[in-house]
C-alpha cells in the first residue's frame, strides 16, 4: 500500500487512479486524430467557423471527395515506388547483412577488417540526413538522365533505404543463437541455404520489421520526390497532400482529409503486422552484440 | 570411417588486455571407427579442441588430419567443415526451430541434394533405430528433451558420417535419461562403427561409451589411455580427482622394519610398488572410496590394516553411509571412507585398504621428521 502520513491508497484507489491517467492519456493523443477526422467531414464554411472539436454538422463526403481525386493517381505512385523500395531494401538489405556477419566472424584478420569498414559505410548511409546529400544526388541524376524518372527515384530511395535495411537486419541477425549456423554448417549447408532456411526464417519478426519500418519511413519522405520527381501526374502522396495549401487560402476540411487519405495505407499495414513490429523491437531490446 | 589426427595443435585466445593458451602443442590419434573420449574440468580446452577439429575454429599452429589429409593447419581451413562428413551433436542439440523432425533430420541429405525418396527412406530408417518414428512431423518445441537429443542424434547420423562428435551431449538430460541415452550412444556407435570424438567433463559418458580417452587439463593432455587405466592408474592426483571420487591425504615416506611405506599420522600405508621418492620427503597417496573400508574387525580379507582412526561423522549419502574418520594419532587429519552400517561418533575403528589399488603421486618436498 502507498502510505505517508496523511492517507493511505488501498490496492484499488491504486489500480483504479492507473487506469484513469491511462484512459487521460489515450484521450489527449487521440484528439488531433479525432480532429483530422472529423474535420474532413466538413463543409467548407463549417471548417472555418466551428469550434475544431465539434461534430460535423452537416455531415458531408464532399472534401473526401475532392481529395481522393486530387490523392487517387499520387496514391497509386507512391505504391508503385513504396513496396518495391521496401521489399528490396529489407532483402538485400538482410543478405548483406549476413555477410558482413560472416566477415566479422571470419578467421582471416582481413575479412575482419573489411568487416567492420562494410560496418561503418551502412552506418554511415544510414545516419547520414538525405537532405544533405540531394544537391549532389539531384546533379547526378540530371546528369545521367534520370532525373525525373521512375529508375532515378528508385536508385534514390534505395541508396538510402538499403543501408537502413542492412543496418537494422544485421542487429537482428546478430540475435539468432550462433550455434544454429554452426549446426547448419556441419549439416553441410551453404551459405545460400543457412542463410534462407535458417537465418531468414529465425529472424523473420525482425525482417518484417525492418520492412514495416522502411515502409513507414519511405512512405512519409518528403525531400526525395519533392526534388527528384519533375512530372506533376508522378508526384508522390507525400508531396500532393501539399496541393491544398496554397498561398491564398487554406481548404482545410481537404487538407484534413487528404492527411487521413495518405495515412491510410501504412496505418492499416500497422494494423495488420504491428505485432512483428514490437516483436522485432523486443529482440532488438534483448542485447544483440554485433 | 576416417581416423583422426592430431598433430602440436596450439590455440591462443587474443583479446585486448590478456592473451589464452586454450590448447598447448596437442598432440593425438583417433583411430577408424574408435570412440575415443576427451575429459577434463571446465576451462580445460576439450571444447575448443573439438571445435578445431569440426573446423568451427582454426589452430593458431599446428595441424588437424583426416585420413592423413590436411584438414586445418596453422590459423588456415583447408576444408571448411561444411565440407568435412562430420555429424555433430551440440551441447543444446542445435535443432532448427523453424523445421519439423523430419525436417530437421532431412536438412543434411537436402544439402546433398539426395532425390525426396531417398531423403524419405533414409530419414525414416534412422528415426526407426532411435525410436522417434511418432514424433517426426513435430517442432522441436513440441518435444521432451530425450526426444530432442534423439532427433539431435539421428540428423548426425543420417548422412553416415566419418565422423561423429558429441559435445557434452548428456548434460542436458534429466539423471533418471542419461543411463539409457549412454547406452543408446553406444549401441548406435557399434552398429554403425563411426568414428566418435565425445567431450565431456562427466566421467561416466567416457566410461560408458569410450574404448580410450584423453584427459585434458589446462590446455594439455595428462594423460591418455582407456578409461579403466586412467581410473586405475592416474598419473597424477588431479587427473585421478577428473574420473571419479577419491580419497587422498598428505603423507611422509617413512622406513618401517626396513620397508619404505608412507606414514599418515599413525595409517601406514605400502604400495604394492616402490614409491617414486625419498625418506622424509612429502608425498600425496589417493584411494577410491571402494578401496577403504572401516570395520571393528582385526582383519578383513583382501584388505591391508593401515592403522587405527576414530570416528567423527556418520552421515548418509547415496546409497551408503559416508564416515569421516581421523587417525587416532592426529585428528586434524580428515579422512572419509563408505560403510554399510552407521557408526558411532568417537569409536575407535580399524581402517583397511586394498593395497594393489593403492596411488602415489610424488610431492617434491622435503619434510623435517618431528621425533
Amino acid at each position: 500500500m502507498v502510505s505517508n502520513k496523511y492517507f493511505k491508497v488501498g490496492p484499488i484507489a491504486k489500480a483504479v487512479l492507473k487506469e484513469l491517467v491511462i484512459i487521460i492519456l489515450v484521450i489527449i493523443w487521440l484528439i488531433p486524430v479525432y480532429a483530422i477526422i472529423i474535420n474532413g467531414f466538413k463543409s467548407n464554411t463549417a471548417v472555418v467557423s466551428t469550434n475544431a472539436l465539434m461534430f460535423a454538422i452537416p455531415f458531408t463526403f464532399s472534401a473526401y471527395q475532392e481529395a481522393w481525386s486530387l490523392l487517387a493517381q499520387p496514391l497509386l505512385n507512391s505504391i508503385e515506388l513504396v513496396l518495391p523500395v521496401s521489399i528490396l531494401s529489407a532483402i538485400l538489405g538482410a543478405l548483406g547483412a549476413y555477410y558482413l556477419y560472416n566477415l566479422t566472424r571470419s578467421f582471416n584478420q582481413r575479412d575482419r577488417i573489411l568487416g567492420n569498414i562494410i560496418f561503418a559505410l551502412v552506418s554511415l548511409g544510414t545516419f547520414l540526413p538525405y537532405q544533405a546529400t540531394l544537391m549532389p544526388l539531384a546533379i547526378l541524376m540530371a546528369a545521367t538522365n534520370l532525373l525525373g524518372t521512375y529508375w532515378g527515384l528508385l536508385i534514390a530511395y534505395l541508396t538510402f533505404y538499403l543501408p537502413t535495411g542492412a543496418l537494422l537486419m544485421s542487429i537482428f541477425i546478430a540475435t539468432v543463437p550462433s550455434y544454429l549456423i554452426e549446426a547448419a554448417r556441419m549439416d553441410g549447408a551453404s551459405d545460400f541455404n543457412i542463410f534462407f532456411k535458417v537465418v531468414l526464417p529465425v529472424t523473420m519478426p525482425g525482417f518484417i520489421s525492418t520492412l514495416i519500418f522502411i515502409i513507414i519511413e519511405s512512405w512519409n519522405n518528403f525531400f526525395l520526390p519533392l526534388v527528384l520527381v519533375t512530372n506533376p501526374n508522378s508526384a508522390l502522396v507525400s508531396v500532393a497532400v501539399r496541393y491544398f495549401t496554397g498561398g491564398f487560402g487554406t481548404l482545410y476540411n481537404a487538407s484534413f482529409a487528404a492527411a487521413v487519405l495518405a495515412s491510410l495505407i501504412p496505418l492499416v499495414i500497422f494494423i495488420f503486422l504491428g505485432r512483428y513490429f514490437i516483436r522485432g523491437l523486443l529482440a532488438l531490446g534483448g542485447g544483440a552484440k554485433i | 570411417m576416417v581416423n583422426i589426427t592430431v598433430r602440436n595443435v596450439t590455440k591462443i585466445f587474443k583479446s585486448r588486455n590478456k592473451t589464452v593458451v586454450a590448447l598447448n602443442n596437442v598432440n593425438l590419434e583417433v583411430k577408424s571407427g574408435e570412440a575415443f573420449g576427451i575429459v577434463g574440468p571446465s576451462g580445460a580446452g576439450k571444447t575448443t579442441l573439438m571445435r578445431i577439429i569440426a573446423g568451427l575454429e582454426v589452430p593458431t599452429s599446428g595441424e588437424v588430419l583426416f585420413d592423413d589429409k590436411v584438414v586445418s593447419k596453422d590459423g588456415k581451413i583447408i576444408v571448411p567443415p561444411e565440407k568435412r562428413n562430420i555429424g555433430m551433436v551440440f551441447q543444446n542439440w542445435a535443432l532448427y526451430p523453424n523445421l519439423t523432425a523430419f525436417e530437421n533430420i532431412a536438412f543434411p541429405l537436402r544439402n546433398q541434394k539426395l532425390p525426396e525418396d531417398e531423403i524419405k527412406q533414409k530419414v525414416q530408417e534412422i528415426a526407426e533405430i532411435l525410436g522417434i518414428s511418432h514424433v517426426l512431423s513435430h517442432y522441436p518445441r513440441e518435444l521432451s528433451g530425450g526426444q530432442q537429443q534423439r532427433v539431435a542424434i539421428a540428423r548426425a547420423l543420417v548422412k553416415s558420417p566419418g565422423i561423429l562428435i558429441l559435445d557434452e551431449p548428456f548434460s542436458n538430460l534429466d539423471a533418471n535419461l542419461r543411463d539409457s541415452a549412454r547406452a543408446l550412444v553406444k549401441r548406435l556407435q557399434e552398429k554403425f562403427n563411426v568414428t566418435t570424438l565425445i567431450v565431456s567433463h562427466d566421467p561416466a559418458d567416457i566410461f560408458s561409451i569410450a574404448s580410450r580417452a584423453a584427459v585434458l587439463v589446462d590446455g594439455k593432455i595428462e594423460q591418455l589411455g582407456s578409461p579403466i587405466e586412467i581410473y586405475n592408474n592416474p598419473v597424477s592426483l588431479r587427473v585421478a580427482k577428473l574420473v571419479g571420487e577419491i580419497i587422498a591425504e598428505k603423507g611422509v615416506v617413512a622406513n618401517v622394519n626396513g620397508k619404505k611405506v608412507i606414514k599418515c599420522g599413525n595409517l601406514i600405508f605400502q604400495p604394492i610398488f616402490d614409491i617414486p621418492a625419498n625418506d622424509s620427503e612429502e608425498v600425496e597417496f589417493g584411494l577410491r572410496p571402494e578401496d577403504v573400508k572401516i570395520s571393528k574387525d582385526e582383519k578383513l580379507e583382501g584388505f591391508e590394516l593401515a592403522g587405527k582412526v576414530v570416528v567423527k561423522v556418520s552421515s548418509y549419502s547415496g546409497g551408503a553411509f559416508r564416515i569421516v574418520v581421523s587417525p587416532i594419532e592426529n585428528e586434524e587429519i580428515e579422512l572419509y571412507a563408505l560403510s554399510e552400517v552407521p557408526m558411532k561418533v568417537k569409536d575407535v575403528v580399524n581402517l583397511f585398504y586394498r593395497k594393489e589399488k593403492l596411488k602415489v603421486f610424488p610431492l617434491k618436498q622435503v619434510v623435517e621428521i618431528k621425533s
